[in-house]
């Protein structure tokens, strides 16, 4: 990630001249910082190929997890041919795109307008993927090692590559948001979420336009599932891992505005987590997610997406 | 009278005496069958049968209310614990395995009363309902899977973490332990009472109300009927009836893990309602039963595709008989649809 060597030096010039305490101090406030951007971009990563197929096309992927597995899979094999980290990423966006678009094809479109329906059917395909990776290639991938390395400020070490991904999760956010508002493709993808028959009548290819989402969702899951990759243990069932943080964040985020939702849905709950999971343990911090995810639900049924667009609104017709 | 109306009303598979002969006859088979099945068939068929209340619950859930859950392992693995606790801190107790049965069937319905409040109050649109029901499967997962140690007992039961909680004991009447045959007739006389039980529900006119939900709930709502507790009342009552099957199979098995509220567990009631056909209990019995079957048989032989093929099988009756399989063959079979034709 050379992202992050510019990002690096001036946090620890900062420190440079101040007092010893000065010093600790910022080192906490830098850790903290720290712990909530890593959460908050895992969250993020994990969540946004859902998302994204969820705001436009009503759909929950429950084979979201398996869809990571496989980006991981591919950025695995990609980097033992000796690819460069970056492009075995790149590699696996555009693979596990591929196989979106098929699974959309074959099966996913005959669910549209059934939500339960397709909820079973990828959990099914999720099923199929998992085991069927197990039998061809077995229980273990290599690892893949974490690039950039570590460096220290204070008493507490940070990884390079954290702090990359967090850069990451703001070019996607970026790039997502130009997609959506500043391209035609982007402009019939919001005109068919808001209504998928008025756009077909103003000649919108609607069909074109699923396969694409579904696709680029399936991409942006083999792509979080690559960033990870190097974070954990890669086997056929670590997609489970990703389904907790994954879901909950849709489910409090909502599916009105992707990229509001996706934001501030992560954000929002990383603030949670990040307090409880350094004072009590991640187990307990996923477990706070629940219980945020409940009463948030309670407040606001269709999420902060929802409320987010409301207010945009009411703003918009007062002007 | 009532009683028999109620039964044999129209919401399930089979009417009159061309149904309820055969039905009797198969009842008739399986009270007899211990006459020519070794104890370890019978043991076998116990477990297929055990399943069956938990799909039951799910089916009334899913097919009848409208609202899926992907979590009714959760339940099942909270009765079951909840009685290895309960009943492994009394042994000794002619009374201790019946009090246990009960602390579990009632721990499951609080868990679920209190998560089904949270989520039908809220009147959450209805695919957050199974996103959050999996959610609370894992995490239960997780948490049961890290209780390894001796800090994580509860009086003289340790909770195990992955290896689990051994050495449950057998459900016991009185100076009887149910165990071989006497488990089996047990199994079956529950088994029996779940299905008329849920059979007469969705006669009554608490069932219509759920068929007026899954059809349309606003309609519903506005015809002047709770929806949210019609769903929470639903809701609770599909965990009692996971946790009936998660208190059979401790009594079954006298151990439980966390992999039984794991993922792939998750699927499998979902995986049975589906194949069988989901807006009818008797389909979904005929699903279970055979899926388990199924499963054992591949699994029992060592063969790694079992997860796959019960996958493609869930992908295939989705996509080809959405209204499943035991469904679709009933529908062909049926005289009405003869007469219409």
């Amino acid at each position: 990630m050379g992202l992050t060597g510019g990002l690096v030096p001036p946090v620890i010039a900062a420190t440079g001249f101040g007092g010893e305490r000065a010093m600790d101090e910022l080192a906490v406030i830098a850790s903290v910082l720290y712990q909530f951007g890593t959460n908050a971009a895992f969250l993020l990563l994990c969540a946004l190929g859902l998302i994204v197929i969820l705001g436009m096309m009503n759909i929950i992927n429950l084979a979201h997890g398996e869809l990571m597995m496989l980006g991981a899979y591919t950025a695995t094999i990609a980097y033992q041919r000796g690819m460069p980290f970056w492009l075995s990423v790149v590699c696996a966006f555009v693979a596990v795109g591929i196989f979106g678009a098929i699974l959309e094809r074959l099966v996913v479109r005959r669910f549209y307008g059934r939500e339960l329906g397709a909820l079973v059917v990828t959990w099914g395909i999720s099923l199929i993927l998992a085991q069927g990776t197990l039998v061809l290639l077995g229980p273990f991938m290599p690892a893949i090692p974490i690039p950039g390395g570590n460096f220290a400020v204070g008493q507490y070490s940070f990884s390079g590559y954290w702090i990359g991904m967090i850069v990451v999760c703001a070019a996607l956010i970026a790039a997502l948001w130009w997609l959506y508002n500043r391209t035609e493709i982007g402009l019939h993808a919001r005109a068919t979420m808001q209504n998928a028959t008025m756009a077909r009548a103003l000649g919108v290819n609607t069909d074109r336009i699923y396969m694409l989402t579904f696709s680029l969702g399936a991409g942006l899951a083999g792509m979080s599932g690559a960033l990870l990759a190097p974070t954990t243990s890669i086997q056929p069932f670590m997609g489970q891992q990703f389904v907790a943080p994954a879901f909950i964040t849709v489910v409090v985020g909502g599916a009105a505005n992707v990229i509001a939702g996706a934001l501030s849905s992560s954000l929002l709950l990383s603030l949670v987590k990040t307090p409880v999971g350094f004072l009590v343990g991640a187990f307990w911090g996923t477990v706070v997610l629940l219980l945020a995810a409940l009463i948030i639900i309670r407040l606001i049924p269709d999420g902060i997406s929802a409320a987010i667009q409301r207010w945009l609104e009411r703003g918009a017709r007062v002007r | 009278m009532r009683i028999l109306e109620l039964i044999g009303g129209n919401e399930d598979i089979g009417r009159g005496p061309l149904f309820w002969l055969p039905f009797a006859l198969v009842v008739a088979a399986f009270l007899a069958a211990p006459a020519w099945l070794t104890e370890f068939e019978a043991y076998n068929i116990s477990f297929y049968l055990l399943n069956i209340p938990m799909a039951l619950g799910l089916c009334l859930l899913w097919g009848y209310c409208g609202v899926l859950s992907f979590g009714q392992v959760a339940y099942f693995g909270i009765a079951g614990y909840t009685y290895g606790i309960v009943a492994g801190n009394l042994v000794g107790l002619s009374w201790g395995p019946l009090a246990g049965s009960l602390a579990g069937l009632a721990a499951a319905a609080a868990v679920a009363a209190v998560f089904g409040y949270f989520v039908f109050y809220a009147r959450v649109q209805m695919w957050i309902v199974p996103i959050l029901t999996l959610v609370l499967t894992l995490l239960l997962e997780t948490f049961l899977g890290q209780t390894a140690g001796y800090q994580w007992r509860v009086g003289s039961v340790q909770l195990g973490g992955y290896n689990g909680m051994t050495g449950i004991p057998s459900f016991q009447l009185g100076s009887h332990v149910f165990f071989g045959f006497s488990f089996f007739y047990y199994v079956l006389v529950l088994v029996l009472a779940c299905y008329l039980g849920c059979r007469m529900l969705v006669n009554a006119s608490w069932g219509k109300v759920l068929l007026a939900i899954r059809e349309d709930a606003l309609r519903t709502e506005i015809l002047g009927y709770d929806i949210r507790f019609r769903q929470w009342a639903t809701f609770v009552l599909a965990a009692v009836l996971a946790g009936v099957s998660g208190l059979l199979y401790v009594q079954w098995g006298n151990y439980i893990t966390p992999t039984q509220v794991g993922l792939l567990q998750a699927a499998l009631p979902v995986i049975w309602v589906a194949v069988g056909g989901r807006d009818k209990l008797l389909a979904v019995i005929f699903g279970t039963y055979a899926l388990n079957w199924l499963n054992y048989s591949l699994s029992s032989q060592g063969n790694q595709y079992a997860l796959v093929i019960i996958g493609g099988l869930l992908v295939a009756v989705m996509l080809f008989f959405p209204r499943g399989i035991v469904v679709s063959i009933a529908e062909f079979l049926s005289p009405r649809r003869r007469r219409s034709a």
